[in-house]
């Protein structure tokens, strides 16, 4: 589904990302993990066309990202607050984003009746602007707003951040079911090992921009993982 | 304390992201402040002589208190739209041992020091001054002039209240526009009663103890409002609104664009900077007045055309120069997903042409002025339409300042949003029109001039779909550069 080969992003003289080849294949859900600067949201923003690659490419279900502006239709992604529109409240943004995806308001109202203990009732009928919202609740509006109009590809970073743990769990069945039964790619980035390893069926560790560690995920993950940062703790 | 105070605040102001803008820039405000001081101190010197040649019959300091009442509504609603109140970072302040109401002084002290207080003065002095030359007593004008500070002042305090309460300023409109009308009709001259109770104090001077009362009291008023609410939950973090949400559904019916026009419109309604400018684009409509009224303007039928652009342009000017930045706050999500740009750009067209139209139909009262004047401004609307519109959404590519959505712009003080490539873009929009009227009226006629002018935004509304592919492929190419710019922490 996703290809990226010989991507690299300088900043100056820098090198912020080099990844030589990563495969993500059609329904994986994949998990990026990795110290603050190791390049994650990097990574996420070249997926979305965000910023420029300095080499290579990625390529999305064949588009070229960087060339061709047709993975959009089928790609969806919340990086951070800064994709939310403040003066909206929750469901005009809801139907925004269905507007765009060409859903009917009725699709949408369908999808979001799904989410209605994701919500737990603080998202909806609210009568206040997102910019209003809590830290946690502007995730929860985000998050959901990814799932509309059926994307085959959905990126999400940090997604568990900020989100109180009734609501992580939450979203751990959601993601699941995503990639499971709907056949959904997601890429998802988090600093919570226990987190990823529980929703992730394969985990990239990123450290410096380079790709460290690909494993699929199994019952000695966490401890592989946990060992991998105590160790870069030390050193 | 106060000293440490001043010095955060100079902190804040040397190393906030506005200063580090170019010397154009800062020369540009310097020009604009003294244009409007030096406006303001030709208003206060002239004013005395052209009251008593307009007015002979009554003493001119009698006209000038009459008209006092306007003066200071007028000030109050300047001020509700463009100062912008120094909501201190008192987040900081709140857990270290300074007393609260040190803290509260200092901030009501800070808004004393706006340059909406100073501007008055630049009236008020010069004014008095020609008085006393005049040979009016002293002590009258003396005590006058500080009347009238103790007003600004309380004027400074009471803009600091209704800014807090949207039904103080709706109620203070309404006295605005109804006491207007019911002066300029006749049926009541409001103005009369007032004004005669700033006669009757400026003829008894013991009685500026009265505004001074009032100046004090209000600070207090202000003072114990925000003592009340110096806690997080209350005035020290923003206000959240509720939301009055207006079905907007049939505006469906244009198509693709839709969803943007809708969101724009909503854009418009709850921020407090997209209103701002609307309420500027409003008084671009009177523009016309400065230039029809005056017999020196009729032999230059240039400066006529360039007014009539003004008339109707004034929200496609004002809101279309800002036009990727006004979704600066959430632009990286439009990049990423499923939009056309085309779509995106065309949605601004459509919501400029339909600001041209309105303001067009609001601009029928200009028929007074005679049919050559009003054919001017329709041919000055179509040139907006069709040509200034595109002119404006260019620009906008090489406009990367991100806007803050719901943070006023301070008059003078804040560069948000406005850079020296704005205003080399917006050189052609003014210079256009004049061109283009001016060549056709001196070959052939009046008319020719008209016709041309107005030609020239057709072809642009004829070619519109070849314009905005070429404005799409400039917008593309910046894209990047834009994300990055807007993504910067202000």
């Amino acid at each position: 589904m996703i290809t990226t080969s010989n991507l690299s992003k300088k900043y100056n003289e820098s090198t912020v990302l080099n990844i030589e080849n990563l495969e993500i294949p059609k329904g994986q859900s994949f998990g990026l993990v990795g110290n603050n600067g190791a390049g994650k949201t990097t990574y996420f923003s070249l997926l979305l066309d965000l910023i420029q690659p300095t080499t290579g490419h990625i390529e999305n279900n064949g588009v070229m990202v960087h060339e061709s502006e047709n993975w959009k239709p089928f790609t969806s992604s919340f990086i951070d607050e800064s994709f939310l529109i403040g003066y909206l409240t929750a469901e005009e943004y809801f139907y925004f984003i269905g507007e765009l995806r060409g859903q009917k308001a009725s699709d949408v109202d369908a999808l979001l009746s799904q989410f209605e203990d994701f919500f737990h009732g603080e998202i909806l009928d609210q009568k206040k602007y997102l910019r209003d919202l809590s830290k946690g609740n502007q995730k929860k509006a985000g998050i959901v707003a990814a799932l509309i109009g059926e994307p085959e590809v959905i990126i999400l970073d940090e997604p568990f951040a900020n989100l109180d743990p009734t609501t992580q769990i939450r979203l751990k069945g959601i993601v699941k079911d995503l990639a499971e039964k709907k056949g959904v790619t997601v890429l998802i980035s988090s600093h919570d090992l226990l987190h990823v390893t529980d929703v992730c069926e394969r985990i990239v560790v990123l450290e410096k921009g380079e790709v460290i560690k690909d494993l699929k995920t199994s019952e000695a993950t966490l401890k592989e993982l946990e060992a991998h940062f105590s160790k870069v703790a030390e050193v | 304390m106060f000293k440490r105070f001043i010095s955060l605040e100079w902190k804040q102001f040397r190393r906030a992201s506005y200063f580090q803008k170019g010397m154009a820039i800062k020369i540009l405000l310097f020009l604009a402040v003294l244009y409007f001081g030096g406006a303001a101190l030709m208003l206060g010197v002239g004013l005395f002589f052209i009251i008593k040649k307009a007015i002979p019959t009554v003493d001119p300091i009698q006209v000038v208190n009459n008209f006092l009442i306007y003066w200071f509504l007028f000030d109050l609603l300047i001020r509700y739209f463009m100062q912008q109140l120094p909501v201190m970072n008192v987040k900081p302040l709140m857990t270290i041992p300074v007393k609260r109401s040190t803290v509260i002084h200092y901030l009501l002290g800070k808004t004393s020091v706006s340059f909406f207080n100073f501007l008055p003065l630049f009236v008020f002095v010069p004014f008095s001054i020609v008085l006393l030359t005049q040979g009016y007593p002293v002590i009258n004008v003396f005590c006058w002039f500080i009347a009238m500070v103790s007003m600004t002042f309380a004027n400074n305090f009471i803009n600091f209240l209704i800014n807090k309460n949207n039904v103080a300023f709706y109620v203070i409109l309404a006295i605005l526009v109804t006491f207007v009308g019911l002066e300029y009709y006749g049926v009541f001259k409001a103005s009369e009663p007032i004004g005669s109770a700033f006669n009757y104090l400026y003829n008894h001077s013991y009685l500026a103890i009265l505004p001074i009362l009032m100046a004090t009291g209000l600070y207090y008023v202000n003072f114990n409002f925000i003592k009340k609410g110096f806690y997080l939950d209350d005035a020290v973090s923003k206000k959240v609104k509720e939301v009055n949400a207006t079905d907007l559904s049939w505006m469906n019916r244009f198509g693709a664009v839709a969803p943007f026009i809708k969101n724009d419109v909503k854009l418009i309604w709850r921020n407090v900077r997209p209103r701002q400018v609307m309420f500027m684009s409003f008084i671009f409509l009177f523009y016309g007045l400065m230039f029809y009224t005056q017999e020196t303007y009729k032999n230059m039928p240039a400066f006529l055309a360039f007014a009539s652009m003004f008339v109707t342009g004034g929200f496609l000017m004002t809101f279309g120069q800002l036009v990727p930045s006004w979704d600066s706050e959430y632009y990286k999500m439009l990049m990423s997903q499923n939009i056309p740009y085309k779509t995106y750009l065309q949605s601004k067209w459509y919501l400029m042409v339909f600001a041209v139209v309105i303001s067009f139909i609001l601009s029928t009262p200009y028929i007074y002025f005679g049919w050559d004047i009003f054919g001017m401004i329709a041919a000055g609307a179509l040139f907006n339409i069709g040509l200034n519109s595109f002119i404006t959404l260019y620009g906008g590519v090489l406009n990367r300042v991100p806007v803050e959505l719901n943070v006023k712009a301070k008059a003078f003080s804040n560069t948000n949003g406005f850079n020296p490539t704005q205003l080399l873009i917006a050189l052609p929009k003014f210079l256009l029109p004049m061109l283009l009227f001016y060549v056709p009226y001196k070959l052939i006629n009046f008319q020719a001039g008209i016709v041309a002018l107005a030609l020239s935004g057709v072809l642009g509304i004829v070619f519109r779909n070849v314009v905005f592919k070429k404005i799409e492929a400039v917008y593309q190419k910046g894209k990047y550069k834009t994300i990055a710019a807007f993504s910067e922490k202000k």
